[in-house]
């Protein structure tokens, strides 16, 4: 299982492109970008299910590690997993604020165009995985994507999650047997008996 | 699609776009690191000093504190124990009651003459 957010040998790490963020360099803030910007969306879209809400939530993380960069302490936690932290409370916050919208409140959508499913698939590019996901609970899902798609270990997702790594391996596995039911049901109509 | 296998490709298939980041967010994440640096780099000269700079400026600095020191100690030591040839402080503050005899003629303080030449 490879480490998340790689970086070639020689480079510097995280912490030492923070401190160099901090003074001012900004070649820092490209490579720190082109290195944490990718996994830090890839992590909310696939938790929010939603490509202009990721967008946002990968934005505003990046932005607070920008902020926190002078006061970083080194050696204190990774980066990666501290902007993984960020991401995932981002989403949660995201997931709130929609749950408590009174539905009554939100007009009907009109039918026209295509339909539902469609606009899903074409809006947000959602794979069947990702729909499935979006069936988890939050949490259950957020474990799922850190240990199977980020492929972190037990207990930095313990850590970024502040659970024990025994809630982690429960959440992951009651995770993966909702996915396997909720695909199986689907196999006909997301066109897999062709294959 | 009922079996660990499949769910496993289907995760390895998302791990291959867990890389991709739209090039207008990462030009939008660099503009925000661009604007958190050119401020950092405006607030930086207008952080005030603290309370403990400031006083320590207003008072000379190190020599000034260091002076205001010895002088405060110096008073301390004088005022608990002064030199004989002044008068203890504390008599000034407290005035001495002294009682004299006038009716016996007994002026045991020797102090009697004294007062009475003053007073003429």
């Amino acid at each position: 299982m490879t480490q998340p957010i790689d970086a070639p040998n020689d480079a510097p790490c995280d912490d030492a492109l923070l401190v160099l963020f901090a003074n001012g360099d900004g070649q820092a803030a490209r490579d720190l970008t082109t290195r944490l910007g990718p996994r830090t969306y890839a992590v909310a879209l696939r938790v929010l299910g939603n490509r202009a809400e990721a967008e946002d939530v990968a934005q505003e993380a990046m932005m607070r590690l920008w902020r926190v960069a002078p006061k970083w302490e080194q050696g204190r936690a990774k980066v990666s997993t501290w902007l993984y932290r960020v991401t995932l409370n981002l989403c949660l916050d995201i997931k709130r604020r929609q749950r408590s919208v009174d539905l009554d409140a939100v007009p009907e959508p009109e039918d026209a165009g295509p339909s539902v499913a469609e606009r899903l698939q074409d809006t947000s590019r959602m794979d069947a995985l990702q729909q499935a996901l979006m069936q988890l609970p939050d949490r259950q899902r957020q474990a799922v994507v850190l240990r199977h798609i980020e492929e972190l270990s037990n207990p930095e997702i313990a850590g970024i999650m502040d659970i024990s790594v025994e809630a982690v391996e429960s959440l992951t596995a009651r995770g993966k047997r909702a996915l396997t039911a909720a695909l199986s049901g689907r196999r006909a109509e997301l066109g897999y008996d062709d294959d | 699609m009922t079996d660990d296998m499949d769910l496993e490709q289907m995760f390895a298939n998302a791990r291959t776009q867990r890389d991709h980041l739209p090039d207008a967010l990462s030009a939008r994440m660099l503009a925000d690191a661009a604007q958190v640096q050119a401020g950092r780099a405006t607030m930086e000269p207008a952080a005030r000093p603290g309370l403990w700079a400031q006083l320590r400026a207003g008072l000379g600095g190190w020599t000034g504190l260091s002076g205001l020191a010895t002088a405060c100690a110096a008073g301390v030591w004088i005022g608990l124990a002064p030199p004989d040839f002044l008068p203890d402080p504390v008599g000034f503050v407290y005035q001495q009651e002294v009682e004299v005899d006038l009716i016996f003629g007994v002026d045991e303080t020797g102090i009697l003459p004294g007062i009475l030449t003053e007073d003429g």
